[in-house]
């Protein structure tokens, strides 16, 4: 097996992986009157489907708990068990009955499951997962489920506010315009802006801290 | 994600019966059966070199041949053998002492007739013959071998097709000295190392890609619902 634990992941540094005497399963499963898997192997390489469903189904828990000591998430562990069953299937012809089938079975997990810790290794070194965070748009509206809810709280405060008030806010603190700048935009003088900030600045504090107005 | 138990349906659905392989010795001695059979097409074919009587009294000539041939025929037997999930990877030392006896009567060699080597030494017509029987050796050789050992693509294609590539390198070197009265020694030097090192570097670069292609194609295992998700 890797030497995989999930306390400290091979792919987090450089892989280590070291193949190790495989803890193979008992070969002879034969509790409760189960053909032991070499035998329903053998089976399945003549054709027999009903052997082989079984043998599958048996193997496949097996393999699921040899993948999850390397893994974290159970995508990944679902992802090398799906992988090994592909590979047992496509090589089948190369079991020989004679041979014990569990470290036939533990050499192809063992391949599948180094090969997805490279992956993680070369995807870790050259990839970065975007996190919600880099996720914002240009449209500030776009971003609303993204604001914290004093931000919220505030938008709705600055909506509720009187229309040339709410323009003040707007122009000079939200848009960063000089007042030269919003006096020129808006067409109002700029004593008239700077008495509408004002009083618009202290409606604000007072609808946020819930005095009535 | 499909889930795993529908994967499991659709395998059971796909399984034919198949044919079990063969043990790897016979596999390798097929193989090996099959290159004498080349060899002996290309002795009929442009016959032994000329000198050969005088060569085989020649005990670095004849160590030089048998590390070939043994070089050949365990790295043959290290590829089938590596082929094989459960093998252990140690397979791969097989053909080393031969290898070691191979390349070092080749620098011996190659010492030796340094000093009465003449300038005409290398004739351009013997090379290009040679580089035909090159070909003639190698191709089918390198073939076969991707054929019978395709089902390794999945499990350690480099170090397979490493072998198998020093096998064909090994053969092939074989049959250039067995046919070929290249004197020269650096023709043989280039011949020999680098033929090796050209196989096995082609055959490790390229090995896997090419016995995961010619394994899609003569093998076409995984049922085609399946079969965009080779692992």
């Amino acid at each position: 097996m890797p030497s995989c634990n999930k306390e400290n992941p091979p792919y987090l540094g450089a892989p280590r992986l070291t193949l190790v005497a495989s803890t193979a399963p008992d070969n002879a499963r034969t509790s409760g009157g189960q053909h032991d898997w070499s035998a329903l192997m053998a089976k399945a390489q003549d054709g027999d489907r009903d052997a082989y469903r079984s043998l599958l189904q048996q193997i496949e828990p097996y393999v699921r708990s040899l993948a999850a000591r390397c893994f974290n998430r159970p995508a990944d562990t679902e992802d090398v068990v799906q992988d090994v069953l592909l590979t047992v299937h496509s090589i089948r012809n190369s079991y020989d009955p004679k041979r014990p089938f569990g470290p036939w079975l533990v050499a192809i997990a063992n391949r599948r499951i180094i090969d997805r810790l490279r992956r993680h290794t070369r995807q870790k070194a050259r990839e970065i997962e975007l996190s919600a965070e880099h996720e914002t748009f240009a449209e500030a509206p776009a971003n609303l489920d993204r604001m914290t809810s004093a931000e919220v709280a505030l938008a709705g405060a600055i909506e509720k506010l009187p229309p040339d008030q709410r323009d003040a806010i707007r122009m000079l603190k939200l848009n960063e315009m000089s007042l030269k700048q919003a006096s020129h935009a808006s067409g109002r003088s700029i004593s008239a802006l700077k008495v509408a900030t004002h009083r618009a600045i202290r409606n604000l504090r007072r609808m946020l801290k819930g005095e009535p107005s | 994600m499909r889930k795993t138990s529908d994967l499991i349906d659709a395998l059971v659905d796909s399984a034919t019966p198949v044919r079990r392989l063969r043990p790897p010795f016979l596999r390798a001695a097929l193989w090996l059966a099959l290159a004498v059979g080349v060899l002996g097409l290309l002795c009929i074919a442009h016959g032994v070199r000329p000198d050969i009587s005088v060569r085989l009294r020649q005990p670095v000539f004849v160590a030089s041949m048998i590390g070939a041939l043994a070089t050949a025929v365990l790295a043959a037997l290290a590829s089938f053998k590596l082929s094989l999930p459960d093998s252990s990877r140690w397979w791969l030392l097989l053909p080393a002492p031969a290898l070691a006896v191979w390349v070092s009567t080749i620098g011996y060699g190659c010492l030796t007739d340094w000093v009465v080597m003449s300038p005409e030494g290398v004739r351009m017509g013997e090379a290009v013959r040679c580089f035909a029987t090159l070909l003639l050796t190698s191709v089918p050789l390198s073939i076969a071998m991707l054929i019978m050992l395709r089902h390794a693509a999945r499990l350690r294609p480099a170090a397979v097709s490493a072998a198998g590539g020093l096998a064909i390198a090994a053969m092939t070197s074989f049959a250039l000295s067995l046919i070929h009265d290249l004197d020269a020694t650096i023709m043989v030097l280039v011949w020999n190392l680098g033929v090796a090192a050209l196989i096995a570097g082609l055959a490790s670069a390229f090995g896997g890609p090419t016995l995961a292609w010619v394994a899609a194609r003569v093998m076409p295992a995984l049922p085609p619902q399946l079969s965009g998700r080779q692992p």
